[in-house]
């Protein structure tokens, strides 16, 4: 089942002197239990590409859609709607709230749905468990180590039990030992929950965890290769 | 230059919004100092001016009693000559009263008659009528009529002998004639005392001289037929002296005063002024310390203002100094942002205070004529020194805010620049040292309430209170770690860990936004401490205040209740105009002793009476009566009836307790009087409880009192009905009874008591209008944080849109961020307030006034004002939320 579909889509921001065109006309799919990695030097268009295909942002021309839903014909409260509730994102800088415990940013995207805090606690504490920090639910962010802190984001991402996991560059801010444990992570979960996982990274080594590897130069596709994991 | 227009005016002026906020919170703090200012100038101006203006040329004085001197002294005064001129001098006040007023009606026309500062247009206007002996007065005062005909001349001798040689003849100002539509030769209906008299327009005083005091309020007659028209037959209320050699004023002073004969006194003409002064001194002391709150909370914001750009420009700084800006720059830097937006805001605050002087003047003018002395009701206009006042408060108070942040952001390492990346804020910790300093503040602040005053200043008492407003600013960070840990308690979240089974019902009525908010604040605490200490101490300051008027209020509805039992009251109109010397005539006696209902009148006189620096009452009052039937509340010794009983007749006086603490007298001392025939001694035999006045009261027997001072009319009658009488119908049949002719206010025991309260009431209307001003200036305040912080969140908010909250969850967080703020300050405020009323109760007001309250918590208002606060706080937050809700995209990184 196809769960991302990205039809020629193109993104153009108005720049100082000429518009610049970030993504110029990409197609690709994602289907379920996939896991696409995307590589290429800065400034190819990969964030840009994973922002349109998260629901944050809105693509100039092409379309965009999360199992077989247009996005481009959404308000804002609905592609809110659709990132509460099928989107979730892991980023370089965690993107923690520093004010809420570690359980607590975990079970925030249940409770902004309306989910009652005891439920979405438990549900929270489960996964703080499955990430491996059971011990650390009662801190607080700025306690955590970074790779601690990616492991509450990647927790977080999922706690809703999304369709489609958007991660840009989950081990850019990490060392090598602690990336290396993030990637693992992120595999697991993506195994035990089959949820589709478009991921930018620089990391060399993705290809060992990816089913596909997209490589991107100048906003556009340049290859794609097949993963170890396929 | 460069680097300030760069680094600090680009963003002033890109953040509009929070730097117009801030000014204008300085702009508001500012202009109500300068605004008190200006409304206390201008009561005690307007009396002196008024007798700057009538005394003219008059060097010094010769006064007698309270009650004049009798004219007859003169002879033994010849002497005087020697040194220049005599002019002898009446005075007294009337009110105009056109046909058409009804001789009070209804108490509700009584209530007409007495409102406000200037008593104009149907409820009539005081005029101060002072008759002279022309002849003698001229080289004294300048007067230009305008029937002399000789534009810019003064009228001869002759003409003005021949105005006055009728005995109904009074010259008017132009004015006070253009104002009530009066003309040359018309007739004029005037009330003195409670007669209705009509004299004839023979001139009108065009604007020089004394006829530029009081607005116009002013009237010429001759002396005798002043006289006659005040009932001061056969007496003087001074002797005006205008010395040959003006400049040697000291000496000639000296020199009468040791020739002077007993019952006589030399003074200047300033003196009255100074009195006055004196007598206004604390309420004008309270006035201008109630002012000051709103310029602490303007304060605040300026900390705050610069305490967040230091924190949200940390990298920034550390970029200036890692390319060796020196940290004396940085902080100059800084100090220049407070003073930018100081310096405009003073001007504007100056500007403002003038304009906002014209309401306080009209909220304080009725109190002060009612209670004090009849005086001007226009604010001064603005001058040198008021400009000097608002920018002394506001730059440099500015500066001194501002230091902190500025010096915290001198210390930042270049280094700061490369830690940049790290947005996670320290979390705040409760530490000892946040109980230790309010707590040590506290103990301070208790030990100076028990300090006593100097002078008839509470300084201890202010500082007191001051000490007590810092103690809660520094509790504040404690009580918010504490309200933010209580608040996620009642949310169904203990530290973070899964509460079983369900949610916690509170859950129900926050949802996921105040949990939200509740945490962002508890985040926040460093930051917003100072906003929230600066809305707390305003709010505190509120509740101290109503606490006190409540208590106030209660202990005067109890001491009325308890003192005022006769039946009927009755004055002449004139008197609650502020005629302070109007009295009753013996007509107005004689009908209501002659209706069949009335039992028993009790005649009193109360006049103003010098006493030290300032002025007290003198009241002449049957003490047989007193202790048959009068129910005071005694304060030394407990049953001050007996203590009367058995000094009757002697020369003892009962005091107030305002008299016995301003004064220091107590039971057993001896006070000294200046009556008609020198200075008499007086033995204080009981105290008792009095709020009438502040001034002090010093209550005589009738009989004592005509054995030193002479029969004289009485200024008031109580009146005791028989049993069973009506005493409304009775008050009705008397008021027809008298008809047009007499102007007096008979009210009943239940229409004086809301009399009372209706002015205790009045009074402290400019309390609650400054203390709104401090409300608003820190509400204010809160939507300047909530503004400040939106700026620097939103990296969260976006973070909160990214994870799928929607706008409107967004903004309804900032709501209850705002609505959090309220509460808490509201709660710190109602606690701090408390105590704070119990100082301005049992120190600040003895020390000021002296008067015991009883201490009573007005819980209704409480009540509203918390809602009110919340309400006002919450929509405070609705401009931050919208902005928030606006500029929050979900997160992207590249």
């Amino acid at each position: 089942m196809t769960i991302l579909e990205v039809e020629r889509v193109e993104k153009t921001y108005p720049g100082g002197e000429a518009p610049v065109a970030a993504v110029r006309g990409v197609s690709l799919s994602v289907a379920a239990g996939e896991l696409v990695a995307l590589m290429g030097p800065s400034g190819c268009g990969k964030s840009t590409l994973l922002h349109v295909c998260g629901a944050m942002d809105t693509p100039t021309r092409g379309r965009v859609a999360i199992e077989g839903r247009d996005l481009s014909s959404l308000d804002d409260g609905a592609l809110t709607r659709v990132r509460r509730e099928r989107v979730g994102f892991v980023f370089q800088f965690f993107n923690l709230l520093p004010t809420l415990t570690v359980a607590e940013n975990i079970a925030l995207p249940l409770l902004l749905s309306g989910g009652s805090p005891g439920e979405a606690l438990e549900r929270a504490a489960a996964l703080a468990n499955r990430v491996g920090l059971g011990h650390r639910q009662r801190h607080y962010p700025q306690q955590l180590s970074g790779g601690e802190m990616q492991r509450t984001a990647i927790a977080r991402a999922v706690v809703h039990r999304p369709a489609l996991l958007i991660a840009d560059e989950p081990t850019g801010n990490l060392d090598s030992a602690s990336g290396a444990r993030v990637l693992d992570l992120l595999r697991d979960v993506h195994e035990e929950t089959g949820i589709a996982l478009l991921m930018a990274t620089h990391a060399p080594d993705v290809a060992r965890i990816a089913s596909r590897v997209v490589h991107m130069r100048d906003g556009l596709i340049e290859r794609i290769d097949a993963g170890v994991a396929v | 230059m460069w680097l300030f227009s760069r680094f600090i005016a680009r963003r002033l002026a890109g953040e509009r919004l929070r730097s117009a906020v801030t000014a204008l919170g300085v702009a508001l703090g500012v202009a109500v100092v300068v605004a008190i200012r200006l409304a206390n100038v201008s009561s005690v101006r307007g009396f002196e001016q008024a007798l700057e203006t009538m005394a003219g040329a008059t060097s010094l004085e010769i006064v007698g009693s309270a009650e004049g001197f009798d004219e007859r002294r003169l002879v033994a005064l010849t002497w005087l000559g020697e040194l220049g001129r005599l002019s002898p001098v009446i005075e007294g006040e009337a009110m105009y009263a056109p046909r058409g007023i009804a001789g009070s009606a209804s108490e509700g026309d009584d209530r007409a008659a007495i409102e406000g500062g200037r008593r104009r247009a149907s409820a009539g206007e005081m005029l101060r009528v002072v008759g002279i002996d022309i002849l003698r007065d001229r080289p004294f005062r300048e007067y230009a009529l305008r029937s002399s005909g000789r534009e810019g001349e003064g009228p001869s001798a002759r003409e003005f002998l021949d105005l006055l040689r009728d005995p109904r003849a009074i010259i008017l100002t132009a004015k006070f004639a253009g104002r009530h539509g009066l003309s040359n030769g018309g007739r004029v209906d005037l009330a003195i005392g409670d007669r209705v008299e009509v004299f004839t327009v023979a001139g009108l005083l065009d604007d020089v001289g004394p006829a530029r005091a009081l607005d116009g309020g002013i009237a010429l007659m001759d002396i005798a037929a002043a006289q006659v028209a005040f009932g001061k037959l056969g007496r003087l209320d001074r002797l005006d002296v205008r010395l040959d050699e003006p400049e040697q004023v000291d000496a000639a002073e000296q020199l009468i005063a040791s020739r002077l004969p007993e019952g006589l006194t030399v003074q200047r003409p300033s003196r009255r002024g100074r009195q006055v002064e004196q007598m206004l001194a604390a309420f004008h002391h309270n006035l201008a310390a109630l002012s000051y709150i709103a310029l602490i909370v303007g304060l605040f914001m300026v900390y705050n203002t610069v305490a967040t750009s230091v924190v949200a420009r940390r990298s920034e700084i550390g970029t200036l100094r890692a390319l060796g800006v020196s940290r004396g720059r940085v902080l100059r830097l800084f100090l220049g942002e407070a003073l930018v937006l100081a310096l405009p805001a003073s001007v504007v605050g100056v500007l403002l205070g003038r304009v906002l002087a014209v309401g306080a003047v009209a909220l304080t003018s009725g109190t002060v004529s009612t209670l004090y002395v009849a005086t001007g009701s226009a604010p001064p206009a603005l001058d040198w020194t008021h400009w000097v006042l608002g920018l002394l408060v506001g730059v440099p108070l500015s500066l001194a805010a501002a230091a902190q942040p500025a010096l915290e952001a001198s210390r930042v390492s270049p280094t700061a620049a490369l830690r940049g990346a790290d947005r996670l804020e320290t979390r705040f910790r409760l530490r000892r040292r946040f109980l230790v300093a309010p707590l040590a503040l506290a103990a301070l602040g208790a030990w100076l309430a028990t300090r006593p005053a100097s002078g008839n200043v509470p300084i201890a008492g202010y500082a007191a209170a001051v000490v007590f407003v810092f103690a809660a600013a520094f509790l504040v960070p404690a009580v918010l770690f504490a309200m933010a840990r209580a608040g996620r308690r009642a949310l169904g979240f203990r530290r973070g860990s899964p509460v079983p089974g369900s949610p916690a019902p509170a859950h129900r009525f926050f949802f996921v936004e105040g949990w939200l908010a509740n945490a962002s604040l508890s985040g926040a605490i460093p930051r917003l401490s100072i906003s929230i200490a600066a809305l707390a101490v305003s709010l505190a300051m509120m509740a101290a205040i109503a606490i006190m008027i409540g208590s106030f209020r209660e202990t005067v509805v109890y001491w009325v209740g308890q003192t005022l039992t006769a039946d009927l009251f009755v004055g002449p109109s004139s008197r609650s105009g502020g005629a302070r010397q109007a009295t009753i005539s013996e007509e107005v006696e004689r009908t209501i002793a002659a209706h069949e209902a009335v039992e028993v009148i009790d005649r009193v006189r109360q006049i103003p009476v010098p006493y030290g620096d300032s002025q007290a009452y003198l009241l002449a009052g049957d003490f047989t009566s007193l202790v048959a039937r009068g129910q005071q509340l005694f304060k030394d010794p407990r049953d001050g009836k007996a203590a009367i009983r058995a000094t009757l007749g002697e020369d003892v006086v009962v005091v107030s307790e305002a008299f016995s603490i301003r004064h220091g007298r107590g039971v057993g001392d001896d006070i000294s009087l200046a009556t008609p025939s020198g200075r008499a001694r007086f033995r204080i035999v009981a105290v008792y409880f009095d709020y009438s006045s502040d001034r002090g009261v010093i209550a005589i027997d009738r009989a004592v009192f005509a054995r030193h001072f002479g029969e004289a009319r009485p200024t008031g009658l109580n009146v005791y009905l028989r049993e069973g009488a009506d005493a409304m119908a009775v008050r009705r049949a008397l008021l027809d009874t008298l008809g047009a002719s007499h102007r007096v206010f008979i009210y009943t025991n239940a229409g004086l008591r809301g009399e009372v309260l209706r002015i205790f009431d009045r009074t402290f209307a400019i309390t609650y209008a400054l203390e709104l001003i401090a409300v608003v200036v820190a509400i204010l305040g809160v939507a300047a944080t909530l503004l400040t912080l939106i700026l620097e969140r939103e990296h969260e908010f976006a973070v909160l849109r990214l994870v799928g909250a929607d706008r409107r969850q967004v903004r309804r967080m900032v709501v209850w961020e705002a609505l959090m703020m309220g509460a808490v300050s509201q709660s710190v405020g109602l606690v701090v307030g408390v105590v704070l009323s119990l100082v301005l109760i049992y120190v600040i007001n003895v020390q000021s006034f002296g008067w015991t309250i009883q201490f009573h918590m007005p819980w209704w208002f409480l009540t509203q004002m918390t809602l009110v606060i919340l309400t006002a706080t919450a929509l405070a937050g609705l401009y931050p939320a919208r902005l928030a809700a606006r500029r929050a995209a979900p997160i992207r990184e590249e």
